[in-house]
């Protein structure tokens, strides 16, 4: 995916992404304060909202291979296997049960294939809207503080399904997080927003060790000192 | 002395029914789709938000009309004289419903739209996200607004079931042709029988619980199937 001079202006805030940027076959990471714009230009770059200006270029991908999972996921009224197969049912595919199983057996959901899924918590709402995101085989991935409301065990054992998934089928990922263990773990490239321009970029290691732009290093310091 | 099984009353029952189930339906179809168009529609412009405010505020307006003003308003239009008098429907089933389904269709798309502007853009945003096309995300919608919508359709069902003002202006409350049984119960207060304007009272009240209870189980049973898969 291809992005260009992405603006969206609103009462308070504007969004200016005024770079030309590719996002391909890698996992990016994006952080910032809140309020920077993270989910906004997320929101944008997954064609959920209609940006002002610039140009996005999906590079041959069709909405069909785009997923993005919230921090907030949407749990259709209906069971935990339904909101699974759901992606599946929109494309006619049968699902299969050795593979429903695995998934729901990853994110320790077997049990609970016949609950309401609105009335699972909070955490197991996102290892849900996780595992649907990942049953139809995207290939641009867009991760909004999905594992915000985990326990520790499932951030470790959703991080290594992301590294092991890439290398068998890459994908392009894009994650927001705040939890910085997340992005050193798992991201090859790093952005960092302020004030709703991206200020900073490089490899995780580059961004997260020995930043250079002030803001950044304000950000790194007070995300530490808050873990 | 009140006979159920009286032709004449089988009748007012039976027609009560076929107004109100029609005048439902019609409205459902108006109303359903218009509230969730009005919910999906965000506009960008100060012209065109203004726009939106006026329309919600005039349904929300609408919602509330005396159904007398709405009887009074069809009648106009319906009489010999009015734009529509060569119709030759005043006084007929089809002007009781045309009353009806102007006072009923604003209550539907007013609850389904209040319903659908909470959740719609949550709806829309994880349909998108999962690859789903316009059509499949419209009936998603209205599956997961069903019970809403459902709700909504029961309310307009049970305000069709009740109105009095309305049909008595255009219907004329003509034995045999329009007279349905909320304008009987009028007519039997003034006329002092108030056993058979009971007894219809009660008939009404038993037919509205049977379509709730009706209405339920179904929704009962459809959970059921969903968990059965």
């Amino acid at each position: 995916m291809k992005i260009s001079n992405i603006t969206k202006k609103f009462e308070n805030f504007s969004l200016d992404w005024q770079q030309e940027t590719s996002f391909n076959g890698k996992i990016y990471g994006i952080i910032g304060s809140n309020g920077c714009g993270k989910t906004t230009f997320m929101k944008i770059a997954a064609g959920l909202i209609e940006p002002d200006g610039g140009n996005i270029d999906y590079e041959g991908l069709k909405p069909q291979d785009i997923t993005m999972i919230f921090r907030k996921p949407y749990m259709i009224h209906d069971t935990v296997y339904k909101n699974l197969i759901y992606p599946l049912t929109l494309r006619k595919i049968k699902p299969n049960d050795e593979r429903i199983e695995h998934y729901l057996e990853m994110a320790g959901l077997t049990k609970m294939k016949k609950q309401y899924a609105p009335s699972l918590s909070s955490g197991e709402q996102q290892k849900l809207s996780f595992i649907r995101a990942m049953i139809f085989e995207p290939k641009l991935i867009f991760v909004d503080e999905a594992f915000s409301n985990m326990d520790i065990e499932s951030v470790h054992l959703f991080e290594n399904y992301i590294l092991k998934m890439q290398k068998e089928e890459p994908a392009t990922w894009i994650i927001i997080s705040h939890q910085l263990s997340n992005i050193k773990r798992v991201c090859d490239q790093v952005y960092f927003m302020h004030n709703g321009k991206p200020e900073a970029h490089g490899r995780a290691d580059e961004i997260l060790h020995g930043p250079q732009n002030p803001n950044l290093k304000r950000y790194l310091h007070n995300e530490i000192l808050t873990s | 002395m009140f006979d159920f099984f009286d032709q004449e009353v089988l009748g007012i029952i039976g027609l009560t029914l076929r107004m109100t189930l029609t005048s439902t339906a019609i409205s459902a179809v108006l109303g359903i789709p218009f509230g969730l168009w009005l919910a999906k529609t965000k506009p960008n412009f100060r012209a065109t938000k203004f726009l939106k405010n006026l329309i919600v505020s005039i349904n929300r307006t609408l919602m509330g009309t005396p159904p007398v003003v709405v009887g009074l308003v069809v009648f106009l239009i319906l009489m010999r004289n009015g734009p529509l008098g060569s119709l030759g429907w005043l006084f007929t089933f089809q002007a009781m419903v045309i009353a009806q389904v102007i006072l009923i269709t604003p209550i539907i798309s007013g609850i389904v739209y209040t319903a659908a502007n909470r959740s719609i853009d949550r709806i829309q945003s994880f349909a998108a996200t999962m690859g789903a096309s316009k059509f499949q995300t419209n009936v998603l919608l209205i599956r997961e607004l069903g019970n809403e919508i459902f709700f909504a359709v029961i309310t307009g069902f049970g305000r069709a079931m009740s109105e009095v003002g309305a049909i008595a202006i255009v219907g004329g409350n003509i034995r045999n042709l329009t007279r349905v049984m909320t304008t009987t119960i009028a007519l039997d207060i003034n006329r002092g029988f108030r056993d058979q304007a009971i007894l219809f009272g009660i008939i009404l009240m038993i037919i509205a619980f049977a379509v709730q209870i009706t209405a339920d189980l179904l929704r009962k049973r459809e959970r059921r199937q969903d968990e059965n898969f």
